[in-house]
């Protein structure tokens, strides 16, 4: 059951995924101010999309570990964590590469760009939390309150952020007025393109879940067998 | 209430006796400032836009090192664990150890804003006493924040490196907010003109001792 | 026309899934490694009497 859904999801993914990129590369037509680089905003949008998704994942998951203290949430918490982060990363690289062309910068300190590089810091942190601690329930605890106050500070951080630039002197003012979404091929185009990006997480997603819940397992096993080979010994 | 004070006496007493850890932070905001001197150049950097910087700079590493060594010296012998089966409650023993925290900044901040004022050719007047809220609300802030971090990295490896790599990121609200209303205090602005971000220091000082105080809980408790 | 920037965005995409993916692979790898070694001892275990005590429970 749960494999079938797995296997479901990784195919559908994949399969919409070369949908979405024939439509991006054969169907949808260049806009007319940004030229053939808008077309990464195609992939662009659903990347930002599942990174913000797994993030709140994230702190859901640390209330329920906290909540419930099933080590299931804190898997799954963990696993959003890291598949967020692969997202994020994706949105700051093409983002990157389209405001070179576009805004003759491979940077600025827009205000969705500095959000994103903060939210790619806090969950990096995270991510190394976990990298340097071992599997307790005790670690699983720490990064439950890491990623509820970290979703806590998002808010924070997006006002604080937009009120910055606004009231710096923008070097670059124009901000594309809109992305230009005039016909409809562009909106299809990108919610297909959407469609894709969650089938395609949600299959990395559960590929990395059931990896976590394997180890969990394991860990469990090895201790029981260690108590056991203990008290063989103390037989003995 | 008489838990709260006895933590928080017994921090403020340590280091009373030894007031190492309170030169230590001194020396190193004066340090951090006239690093941050030499590294922004002779010219253009002296006005309230630079020392705003300087301060905010020396406050997050500040901070950062007062929190760490405020839980991480419980960390040593066993204290916390001791603190945490002692009858004090772990709310309390948050808002003991950042009060603590608070304390050991505000020193550290006072030194700072002191030679600021020295280095970067201000004056000692009304503007200073303006800045005194501003510096406050990022102090109970950031202590808050680091009580909290600093108790969840204690027990990693490498937990003096984890500290700030968690806390500096969420602290940046704060940051833009502190930075942004101290320069403008210190160009001579009053505080009615700065209000958004006053609001926004309010709120992250809202979110995270008032989280901090909740999961603390969550994060003192051993297994 | 740029074409260079458009190609590298969606080139780094599928090259950073891919190499996600292979990560995951290579971790479940390391995981069915460690779980014959604990089959192992088992084996070991069982061999010497009995089957093991202490139950192991499901999480």
């Amino acid at each position: 059951m749960k494999r079938a859904l797995t296997t479901g999801l990784g195919a559908s993914g994949s399969a919409l995924l070369l949908a979405a990129l024939g439509m991006v590369f054969l169907y949808v037509p260049t806009e007319a101010t940004q030229g053939i680089v808008q077309r990464i905003f195609y992939f662009h949008v659903p990347c930002a999309w599942i990174a913000f998704v797994s993030f709140a994942l994230v702190a859901i998951c640390g209330i329920f570990y906290l909540w419930l203290d099933q080590q299931v949430w804190d898997d799954l918490g963990y696993a959003a964590a890291e598949v967020g982060m692969v997202f994020c990363t994706l949105v700051l690289i093409t983002g990157s590469l389209w405001a070179k062309p576009i805004w003759g910068a491979w940077w600025t300190w827009d205000s969705r760009l500095t959000t994103t590089l903060i939210l790619w810091l806090l969950y990096g942190g995270y991510l190394m939390l976990r990298a340097m601690s071992e599997d307790t329930a005790q670690v699983a605890r720490y990064a439950a309150v890491v990623g509820i106050v970290a979703a806590l500070d998002v808010p924070v951080i997006v006002v604080s952020v937009r009120l910055w630039r606004t009231i710096h002197p923008a070097v670059l003012v124009t901000r594309q007025g809109g992305h230009g979404l005039e016909d409809p091929r562009m909106v299809a185009t990108l919610l297909v393109s959407i469609a894709a990006f969650t089938l395609f997480a949600a299959w990395l997603l559960m590929l990395r879940f059931a990896t976590l819940r394997t180890r969990t397992r394991l860990n469990e096993l090895a201790r029981h067998l260690a108590l056991n080979e203990l008290s063989r010994r103390g037989e003995e | 209430m008489a838990g709260l004070s006895a933590v928080l006496l017994k921090d403020l007493k340590l280091e009373l006796r030894s007031g190492q850890s309170t030169i230590a932070l001194v020396a190193l905001s004066l340090l951090i400032l006239v690093v941050l001197v030499f590294a922004l150049g002779n010219e253009g950097v002296r006005g309230p836009e630079g020392a705003a910087g300087a301060l905010w700079v020396a406050l997050v590493f500040a901070g950062t090192v007062g929190a760490t060594k405020a839980l991480l010296a419980e960390g040593e012998n066993g204290c916390l664990r001791g603190l945490v089966i002692s009858p004090v409650d772990r709310a309390t023993l948050f808002a003991a150890k950042m009060m603590a925290a608070a304390i050991f900044m505000a020193i550290a901040e006072i030194a700072a804003v002191a030679l600021m004022v020295l280095f970067f050719n201000l004056e000692f007047d009304a503007r200073l006493a303006r800045i005194v809220p501003i510096l406050a609300l990022g102090i109970v802030g950031f202590a808050a924040l680091a009580t909290l971090l600093a108790a969840v990295s204690g027990r990693t490896r490498a937990a003096d490196l984890l500290m700030p790599i968690l806390a500096v990121p969420m602290f940046v609200p704060a940051l833009i907010a502190g930075v942004k209303a101290s320069a403008g205090v210190l160009a001579g602005r009053p505080l009615s003109g700065l209000q958004a971000w006053l609001g926004i220091l309010v709120a992250f000082d809202i979110i995270f001792v008032v989280s901090g105080y909740l999961l603390f809980e969550q994060v003192a408790r051993e297994d | 026309m740029n074409f260079g920037y458009l190609f590298a965005a969606y080139s780094v995409i599928f090259v950073v899934i891919f190499l996600y993916v292979l990560f995951l692979w290579r971790r479940q790898a390391a995981l069915e490694q460690e779980l014959t070694a604990l089959e192992d001892r088992f084996r070991a275990l069982t061999e010497k009497g009995g089957a093991p005590r202490a139950k192991v429970r499901k999480v």
